[in-house]
């Protein structure tokens, strides 16, 4: 065991180009220290090139730093000076340029450098792992592989771990469990065949979408509309994704598939169309250089228009009857409705399905190790709601397949290939089964990885088709909640509410959870099975009670809130709570009461009741308002004046990290890098206290609050903000308010107070402000819109 | 009508340069070391006057807190080597805190109390923010509507005069690049060398390799704030700072700032005992309130008041240094008493040159002093700025 174990000390990092700086980012934020190389600069400081980079990685959107001075772990060094300090390292990933004559001149300097037992990866996007193994002297070779980040790396859920011939397969292990746990990525291994699996499969569909387009003569903007969220796929759909990679970027790509792939039976299809050169060769490179496909002129978006050579005005929309098939629920329908209709939309997305589904069914054998490989790497990498065989799976695979067949044969399809003999064999239902997901090239059914790590992953990502063993056995269920226990002393409650906000029946089923696990557990914790964690009470559920004036059964609800917070503070048994994604409101409320929070990175915590012109009354402002007491070195105010802001501007941590530094989490919380994960820590870490003999805090403590005196210095703040008419008069009186229950109401400062106290002030002012026109003004609007508005 | 029965001299007057804060070559020096330093300047600029002659040190400041609390008056005598008979006073109007010093030290001497007495005034806005450490306003100012304005910032105030005064931006950002253009010239010509006293300031940065603290020393000797290259598209191009919708910006606002300054007083009869030459004979000194949310026009009323006891007409001022907190406020008032824009603030204002608070009363007496001197004239000047929570002071000395 002790001969495989690998610890990354430090990494480094070459290249510290967009990618480069981005996983430096990523690796110190996970905290690694990490050595960022790059070339020596021509002029200035020597390390300008990467300093600047670093500097960069400020500004970027959305920020590849999730800790406020990590970027300062980051250590600049160059080529010229520095490589001594590679032996250092036990990770070394390469990512400058794709040019093959560059890398592999690198790798001929930084060889001699690397330690004895460092792991060697080059981030590429599609050059053959085994050409640039062979610039790698023969003893590192099982030391080297390709290891693919999909940009933004924060974000992206996916890394390709690809293989050279030589790779040792512990090297490989080690590597992923690496970047699975302490990255939080979501791997896949790939073969080294050219642009690997989620790019293979990507850009295809992407220049598959581009010809189709042409063909059915349906604008990009439409394009967008249709191939974004109506399908499943993110924002920036086709083209503005596009533009965000950099036009240059996809033509690279495009290139290396046109150079590397002449057997390749689309591949006709690898070029760049006349109107991307164009672009690219005018420096229009997309969101970098402000303009490409689409052009912000003033306010207005423009698009290409691609006959014209132009740009036109950006914002339409797609055929109401097309959208209306991509609305239904049943994939099988979907895809028959859009293939039976008329409408040019319809006929481009059908062929946008078909030339994707031709293509993997076709490639299956030669880029992936299993069907399941190809769809999570399109899930994860260019996030896919579901991938391209589980689509097709879900559609009827023979049905589908029959379809794909006969246009082939009508010459409808991008190319003439027939489908694989697999794809078409008789009783095929699909390719992912409980047994496992098809394999082409072994044709066989291969089950899933073995690895150690994901022994971490209690409930692991999962495609259609493919069993997912039942998540323990139900103790308790209300339409709220279930709550679960898999044998192991502890008892698991997830919310089953939309986004898991919080009803009346989640109030309920959390405090039967709590019951139990008194009764009969060793502690609870609180996790969902898919993000958020929770956005908060569930206002819809107040409406009919806010509607008839039932301010008795409001009341209750607050107090139930409150007691249920309190109880997950007070109860008997360790309570955790997993996060990931929004962790808002109520939701807040409950995590900062828990005895333990293990927080996923991309945990995004606030309490936000200010926007719906609301305060926290679920035990937010009491938490708050003791934090700053314990905090509080004499100066009351100065310790709560920054909690006070978080709930009056409603401020969101952007990440698990950015939540501990702001104080929602703290020094004893766990943050973790793979949301997969968190069911396995919180469960080990409510173990753990446990077995220490946890007892629950002494209730009945006193804290000293900030008074009247910390309330008027506040309001002193506030006023300004109004006379500067930065807010309205109603900000002003939520603000007021908000001040009034964290600093004690009207007592004097330093006064000694209990937290039921302050709970009874949260409760009255909400009710006051529920009241208020102006906050039902603000519920309606945000629960019509999703939006806040300021009244 | 006053019932002095000598009159007070100022017979030396000097200052720090004014150094950016929080970001300047000041910020790590205390306040309290500034006021030595101009303390000790001020006696060596004297020598006839033997330290024990003081009688009192009155030093001005407008958050006496934290590294310029504790009297810091009393501390920075003994720390400047005053023998321990002098004793000292650290006084707080806001902005006039240093002017009402030279004030409370002319006054003892007129009563003939008093026969030497050290007034100045320093702030370390660097260390002590705008509002001191710890706000903790009375709940008492929220209880009725009309007590808001107690609790306004500045800015806010500033606004609801331009508001008011119907002060344009556009007249905002030409006064402030005119408070540059007159302040790099006036630096430039050296003119404010007779008033500075350069200071030396330690730099001590660990050197973490060498676990040792590597000291290095740089002089100060001139005002950090006034910039060259301000121009009126640099101007117009800032946002309002305290209101969304305000005129007021970072560039037509006064710097926050560093500084310290030392004046010396004496009476008549000291003067004649040590032969010394007189630089001004304090005139006399007005305050008065206004509403607190319109505190910039202050002076509208200080002023006239102050001509008004020393018999005098506005057009007998020769030099008027008019504190600018804002350009919108200066320019309320300069409109309102009409004065002559070309004598009011000659060498540039606040805008350009900083306002360390409590100390600025002080720095503009040296200014003015030096100032009419260094073009050769005598008569009457004027020292006047606006105060927090709506007040006016002015000041006039007859420069000899």
């Amino acid at each position: 065991m002790s001969e495989t174990k690998f610890i990354v000390r430090k990494a480094a990092v070459l290249g510290a180009g967009v990618m480069g700086a981005q996983i430096a980012a990523h690796l110190v934020d996970a905290r690694v220290p990490t050595i960022l190389f790059d070339l020596p600069a021509a002029q200035g400081e020597k390390n300008g090139i990467v300093s600047r980079a670093v500097a960069g990685l400020k500004r970027l959107q959305p920020s590849p730093l999730a800790g406020r001075d990590s970027a300062d772990y980051i250590q600049a060094a160059n080529y010229d000076e520095d490589l001594g300090r590679l032996a250092e390292c036990d990770l070394v990933i390469e990512a400058i340029a794709e040019r093959m004559d560059w890398k592999t001149q690198l790798y001929r300097k930084v060889a001699p450098h690397l330690g004895a037992r460092a792991i060697f990866a080059t981030n590429t996007s599609g050059l053959s792992i085994g050409k640039l193994a062979e610039a790698c002297p023969q003893g590192l070779r099982p030391r080297f592989c390709g290891v693919h980040f999909f940009n933004p790396p924060r974000y992206m859920h996916l890394a390709e771990i690809i293989p050279c011939e030589a790779s040792s397969p512990a090297v490989l292990d080690a590597l992923e469990r690496f970047l699975v746990t302490t990255l939080g990525k979501g791997v896949i291994r790939a073969k080294d065949t050219p642009n690997f699996v989620a790019n293979r499969v990507g850009v295809f569909s992407m220049l598959a979408t581009i010809a189709n387009a042409e063909k059915y003569h349906v604008r990009f903007d439409v394009v967008d509309d249709l191939t974004g969220p109506r399908l499943g796929r993110a924002k920036s759909a086709t083209f503005r994704t596009a533009d965000v990679v950099g036009l240059d970027t996809f033509a690279h790509v495009v290139k290396t598939m046109q150079d590397t792939l002449p057997e390749d039976p689309w591949h006709g299809l690898f070029r760049c169309p006349p109107w991307l050169t164009r672009l690219i060769e005018a420096g229009s490179l997309g969101a970098k250089t402000k303009s490409g496909i689409y052009l912000k002129r003033g306010k207005d978006l423009q698009v290409l228009d691609p006959a014209g050579g132009g740009y036109v005005a950006a914002g339409a929309k797609a055929d109401g009857s097309v959208t209306e098939i991509l609305a239904i629920k049943d994939p099988a329908q979907k895809l028959a409705r859009l293939r039976a209709s008329d409408h040019s939309q319809a006929q481009f997305l059908w062929a946008c399905f078909r030339d994707t589904f031709h293509y993997i069914a076709c490639h299956l054998a030669d880029i992936a190790h299993s069907a399941r490989d190809v769809d999570l790497a399109m899930r994860w990498g260019f996030g896919w709601k579901l991938g391209p065989f589980e689509i097709w799976q879900a559609a009827g695979w023979a049905q589908v397949a029959g379809w794909i067949e006969e246009d082939i044969r009508a010459g409808k399809a991008l190319a003439q290939v027939p489908l694989p003999a697999w794809a078409r064999e008789a009783g095929r239902q699909g390719v992912h089964f409980p047994q496992g997901s098809y394999d082409a090239a072994g044709n066989a059914l291969v089950g899933r990885s073995t690895l150690d790590v994901y022994r971490r992953q209690l409930w692991p990502a999962t495609v259609i088709g493919e069993e997912k063993a039942a998540l323990g056995e139900t103790v308790y269920e209300n339409p709220g909640v279930r709550a679960f226990t898999s044998g192991d002393g502890l008892l698991v409650a997830s919310f089953k509410t939309k986004v898991h906000s919080i009803s009346p029946e989640v109030l309920e089923g959390l405090n039967r959870a709590i019951d139990l696990a008194e009764e009969r557990f060793k502690g609870l914790v609180i996790w969902q099975t898919e993000a958020p964690f929770s956005v908060g009470a569930n206002l819809e559920s107040l409406r009919p009670a806010l509607a008839a004036g039932d301010w008795t059964t409001i009341d209750r609800i607050i107090a139930l809130f409150q007691t249920t917070s309190q109880r997950l503070r007070y109860s008997q048994i360790p309570t955790v709570a997993a996060t990931e994604g929004y962790v808002f409101g109520g939701g807040c409320e409950f995590a900062l009461h828990c005895d333990r929070v293990v927080a996923a990175l991309e945990s995004y915590v606030g309490l936000v009741e200010a926007g719906v012109g609301l305060l926290p009354a679920g035990g937010g402002c009491k938490e708050f308002a003791m934090r700053a007491a314990r905090q509080s070195k004499g100066d009351l105010l100065a310790s709560l004046k920054d909690y006070y802001l978080m709930i009056a501007t409603a401020k969101v941590a952007t990440s698990g990290i950015e939540a501990r530094e702001l104080g929602f989490l703290g020094a004893d919380d766990v943050l973790l890098f793979n949301p997969y994960e968190l069911l396995y820590v919180a469960k080990q870490q409510a173990l753990a206290l446990a077995e220490a003999g946890y007892r629950p805090p002494l209730a009945g403590r006193r804290f000293p609050v900030a008074g009247r005196a910390g309330a008027a210095s506040i309001k002193g703040q506030l006023i300004n903000m109004l006379e500067g008419h930065f807010i309205s008069e109603y900000d002003y009186e939520i603000g007021a308010r908000i001040a009034e229950v964290v600093t004690g109401g009207d007592v004097e400062p330093g006064t000694e107070v209990d937290e039921q106290w302050i709970l009874e002030l949260e409760r009255r002012h909400f009710l006051r402000l529920l009241k208020s026109p102006k906050t039902q003004e603000r519920i309606a609007h945000t629960l019509a819109t999703g939006k806040p508005l300021r009244n | 009508m006053t019932r002095q029965i000598q009159d007070a001299y100022i017979v030396a007057a000097t200052r720090t340069p004014v150094g950016k804060a929080p970001r300047g070559m000041l910020r790590q020096v205390r306040p309290d070391d500034m006021l030595v330093h101009v303390l000790k300047s001020v006696l060596a600029q004297v020598p006839a006057i033997e330290p024990q002659l003081v009688n009192d040190v009155v030093v001005g400041c407008a958050f006496p807190e934290a590294e310029q609390g504790l009297n810091m008056a009393r501390i920075g005598a003994l720390l400047a080597g005053l023998p321990d008979t002098v004793p000292g006073i650290t006084v707080n109007r806001y902005c006039s805190s240093g002017l009402n010093a030279v004030q409370i030290a002319a006054d003892r001497i007129r009563l003939g109390e008093a026969q030497v007495v050290i007034a100045g005034g320093a702030e370390s806005m660097s260390m002590v923010p705008m509002m001191g450490n710890k706000v903790a306003l009375n709940p008492q100012v929220f209880a009725a509507q009309e007590n808001y304005a107690i609790a306004y910032g500045m800015g806010i105030t500033a606004e609801k005069v331009a508001g008011q005064c119907k002060v344009s931006r556009e007249d905002q950002d030409a006064f402030a690049l005119e408070s540059h253009r007159r302040a790099v010239a006036a630096r430039a010509s050296g003119a404010f060398r007779a008033e500075i006293s350069p200071i030396e300031i330690t730099l001590r940065v660990p050197d973490l390799q060498a676990h040792e603290v590597r000291h290095s020393t740089r002089t100060l000797a001139d005002d950090e704030g006034p910039r060259a290259d301000t121009s009126p598209q640099a101007l117009a191009k800032l946002q309002p700072v305290f209101d969304a919708r305000g005129t007021v910006t970072a560039g037509n606002s006064s710097q926050t700032s560093d500084g310290a300054a030392a004046v010396m007083l004496v009476s008549e009869a000291i003067l004649k005992r040590y032969d010394l030459t007189p630089l001004a004979r304090y005139v006399t000194f007005a305050v008065r309130g206004v509403p607190p949310a319109l505190m910039g026009i202050g002076p509208k009323v200080a002023v006239p008041a102050a001509l008004e006891q020393a018999g005098l007409k506005q057009g007998q001022l020769k030099w008027i240094e008019l504190n600018e907190a804002f350009a919108a406020q200066a320019l309320a008032v300069i409109r309102d008493l009409d004065l002559d824009p070309s004598l009011v603030n000659p060498h540039g204002g606040a805008i350009a040159l900083g306002h360390p608070l409590g100390a600025t009363g002080a720095i503009r007496t040296a200014t003015l002093v030096h100032g009419m001197r260094g073009r050769g004239e005598s008569g009457y000047g004027m020292v006047t700025m606006c105060i927090g929570t709506g007040m006016g002071a002015a000041g006039i000395l007859e420069v000899l």
